[in-house]
């Protein structure tokens, strides 16, 4: 595998295939294993005999990628994060051989947080993405009612809209072209996605593990009309989300008092890698005598404690990382819009640091680095 | 049991009544504090609150139309390392006691010094059902609660058939609602702690003066109507576990079944008696070098990823069936709708059947699988003699 290229040495290219993005996805990713250039493919797929059932599967056998097979690489759906998946696969190790994944930018730009965090490692994983026109919430696939959606999704990914269905935060989602990717699938607002195709080979790597595709090297310039339309309608619904939740004490009290404690939201998090949440640690096991203590300071108090402070904990360890991909409000039993108030503070915190989460694995997480002029405005 | 109960009046509902009558207590230093189910600051949903200010009573509801966290939880949580100073009466349903009994058990509650009253249930809604409309939710949990009608509640407790002390004995004191004429309600003592709260009320029934033939025909209009329902219920429960049966009988239709998983653990995490400060399937253990990963996807042509999804619900099952109160706050927890708490309350029913227990109902009966009778290994042992007097007689 050659060095890792970075897209300021490397001119990116376009090539034009003529067949449908899907297809054009499932021989790409078939081929890979059939050639033996990549030892795995990390990809959705179906699971169960019923109706229903989607995970994310590392594939080996490329029969999966036959057109009825069991992998289904452009579902608009997110069981999970693969940013994630793809710190659990190298956290022990990075890769000998190549392993692609076909993930969504928000994943992509979690498991760069990850890497930073020291969670993984990017070697030998060969990075292909899409332009992304969102995912359902996990709930729309209860009973298998997904496969009635997707008609109506790829007609709008066409259009370049996104369904008004789609998890919140794909709506509202600015980050929506992948960075970072070896390869990009041109997704959002092509017209013929039915019947043709344009992938972007942004690295070295990425060409070179796509030299067997047959297609037409282009020189045209992406298409960013439909792009910057989408641009300009998520961050329109962007504000209109955020200003939707209040951030003050009192209105995370309100909000978060439905929260029944399960920390599934720290759960899903890609970017929550802790073995151990310390709110789920022995620090937060109180002695008998505490809730008496507080009983009698205050009358009343809530058990199990902690709520609030739980989700302050959190955002205080994440938001700064926080790539928006809606997984903690997909979790959540309660129906908190835990994302959007993660996505809204995350915001504001990286704004202040002028840091975006998996823009660029060379960039320093703001937490980890230190300017020796940047706490004047706090010194005494 | 009957002999120890007390007439509560309840012109205004038993709700009202009950908190009435702790509001008393309090009043009357019979308890420190109340640990019960009370309204959130938003108004959309319930909490357990620790209170010992009576005012705070108003938004208390001692049968709230869901089941945010589990009681048994919140008691465990509060008491985990040891008896406390206070005396608290928890106010929870027949599940949430059953689990707070079990936690004792495992020395992961102390209950000395907490008084489990607990109230006839019909069952509580989905949580999610609740959320869609919270005010909504409550008009239909009000209407079909006071019908008994439990099709609109959890699954698990469609099917519940240990609903009320009666078949549920283990809390200190019981109202019962159930076949009770309108305006009242009994309050029965469970153990001695309750009936010493009844005497320390002035209420209790073997005092001549209290013994009324009102009381004692209450008490058995109350038993009766209590154990026809449960016969129905237990007979209901055995028809729906029988079908259920057949969906989940083998790894295949298990797998099936789990297909939808999404490995958030919540499950577990809003289970009482899943008590593991760090479950193993969230522990390093599972972690493995990439190697391992591939090996496994190369052998079976796939690997679902994060792995091992089935095993954590069998690794859980196996860690915890035998203390399974079928409460149902898995499946009211599962983003996927996983029918998490019905198979589980299948798993636990049979699990506690093949070992003649009942999880939650006795703070004396031993666990079973923390306790050991000299006989019961004969089946799968062998012996020492047998076995090995051949190969030593060789080696010598």
């Amino acid at each position: 595998m050659p060095e890792e290229a970075t897209s300021s040495t490397f001119a990116s290219e376009r090539l034009h295939i003529n067949k449908g993005a899907e297809e054009t996805v499932r021989e790409l990713l078939r081929s890979l294993l059939e050639s033996g250039k990549v030892d795995a493919v990390l990809a959705l797929g179906r699971t169960g005999n019923g109706s229903g059932g989607v995970a994310y599967s590392l594939f080996r056998d490329p029969a999966a990628f036959e057109a009825d097979g069991d992998a289904v690489p452009l579902l608009p759906f997110m069981p999970a994060n693969a940013g994630g998946l793809l710190s659990r696969l190298t956290l022990e190790g990075a890769l000998d051989e190549p392993v692609a994944a076909m993930i969504r930018p928000c994943e992509l730009r979690a498991f760069v947080e990850l890497v930073k965090l020291s969670q993984g490692s990017l070697d030998n994983v060969l990075l292909i993405s899409s332009t992304c026109g969102g995912v359902y919430p996990l709930d729309a696939d209860i009973d298998g009612r997904l496969e009635e959606k997707l008609p109506e999704y790829w007609e709008g990914v066409a259009r370049g809209e996104l369904s008004d269905d789609a998890r919140p935060t794909c709506r509202a989602c600015q980050h929506f072209v992948p960075e970072g990717a070896d390869i990009t699938v041109a997704l959002l607002g092509e017209a013929d996605l039915d019947t043709e195709c344009t992938l972007q080979l942004n690295t070295e790597r990425g060409a070179t593990f796509a030299s067997e595709v047959e297609g037409t090297p282009i020189s045209e310039k992406p298409k960013s009309e439909a792009i910057d339309r989408s641009q300009s309608e998520r961050e329109a619904f962007r504000e209109e989300l955020f200003a939707g939740v209040g951030v003050g004490l009192k209105d995370l009290i309100h909000t978060f008092g439905r929260c029944i404690g399960c920390h599934g939201c720290k759960t899903v998090c890609p970017i929550c890698y802790c073995h151990l949440c310390y709110f789920d640690s022995q620090n937060c096991e109180r002695p008998t005598g505490y809730y008496e203590g507080e009983l009698v300071r205050k009358g009343g108090l809530r058990v199990p404690s902690d709520t609030v402070y739980f989700q302050l904990g959190r955002m205080a360890h994440m938001a700064v990382s926080c790539v928006g991909c809606g997984m903690c409000t997909d979790v959540c039993p309660a129906d908190i819009p835990v994302s959007t108030l993660f996505s809204k503070v995350g915001a504001a915190a990286q704004a202040v640091f002028d840091y975006e989460p998996g823009r660029d694995v060379a960039e320093e997480i703001p937490l980890r680095t230190f300017e020796e002029e940047e706490f004047a405005q706090v010194a005494t | 049991m009957s002999g120890n109960g007390a007439m509560l009046a309840a012109e205004d509902g038993v709700e009202a009544a009950l908190i009435g009558w702790l509001k008393e207590t309090l009043n009357k230093d019979i308890f420190d504090a109340l640990l019960m189910p009370v309204r959130t600051p938003a108004g959309d949903s319930f909490a357990y609150l620790l209170l010992q200010d009576p005012a705070i009573l108003d938004g208390a509801s001692p049968l709230p139309p869901v089941m945010p966290v589990q009681g048994g939880k919140a008691i465990g949580r509060l008491t985990m390392h040891g008896d406390g100073s206070k005396r608290i009466a928890a106010v929870v349903r027949p599940c949430e006691a059953r689990a707070a009994i079990e936690l004792a058990k495992l020395e992961q509650a102390h209950l000395d010094n907490v008084y489990l009253i607990t109230l006839d249930c019909s069952g509580v809604l989905p949580l999610a059902d609740y959320l869609e409309d919270p005010v909504a939710g409550a008009d239909r949990f009000r209407e079909a609660s006071s019908a008994w009608d439990r099709s609109p509640m959890r699954p698990t407790c469609q099917i519940c058939d240990r609903f009320s002390i009666r078949q549920a004995p283990g809390s200190d004191l019981h109202v019962g609602t159930l076949g009770c004429a309108d305006g009242t309600a009994v309050l029965v003592a469970g153990s001695p702690k309750g009936e010493r709260i009844l005497e320390q009320m002035g209420m209790r029934a073997e005092d001549e003066t209290k013994r009324t033939d009102a009381l004692d025909a209450a008490l058995a209009a109350w038993g009766t109507r209590v154990d026809e329902v449960g016969d129905a219920q237990t007979e209901r429960r055995r028809e729906v576990q029988r079908e259920l049966q057949e969906t989940i009988a083998g790894a295949e239709k298990l797998l099936d079944v789990f297909r939808s998983c999404i490995n958030c653990h919540n499950c577990q995490r809003a289970c009482p008696v899943c008590y593991c400060r760090q479950c193993y399937f969230e522990s390093g253990a599972l972690k493995l070098p990439p190697e391992n990963y591939l090996a496994r996807a190369e052998r079976k042509g796939a690997l679902r990823f994060p792995p091992d999804t089935l095993l954590f619900h069998i690794g859980r099952a196996s860690h915890m069936a035998i203390s399974c109160v079928s409460c149902g706050a898995c499946e009211d927890a599962c983003p996927t709708a996983i029918p998490v708490g019905q198979v589980f309350s299948l798993l636990g029913e049979r699990a506690q059947e093949a070992l003649g227990y009942v999880a939650g109902v006795s703070l004396e009966d031993p666990l079973p699988l923390v306790s050991y009778e000299m006989d019961e290994l004969h089946d799968v042992e062998q012996p020492y003699v047998e076995t090995y007097r051949n190969q030593e007689v060789q080696d010598a």
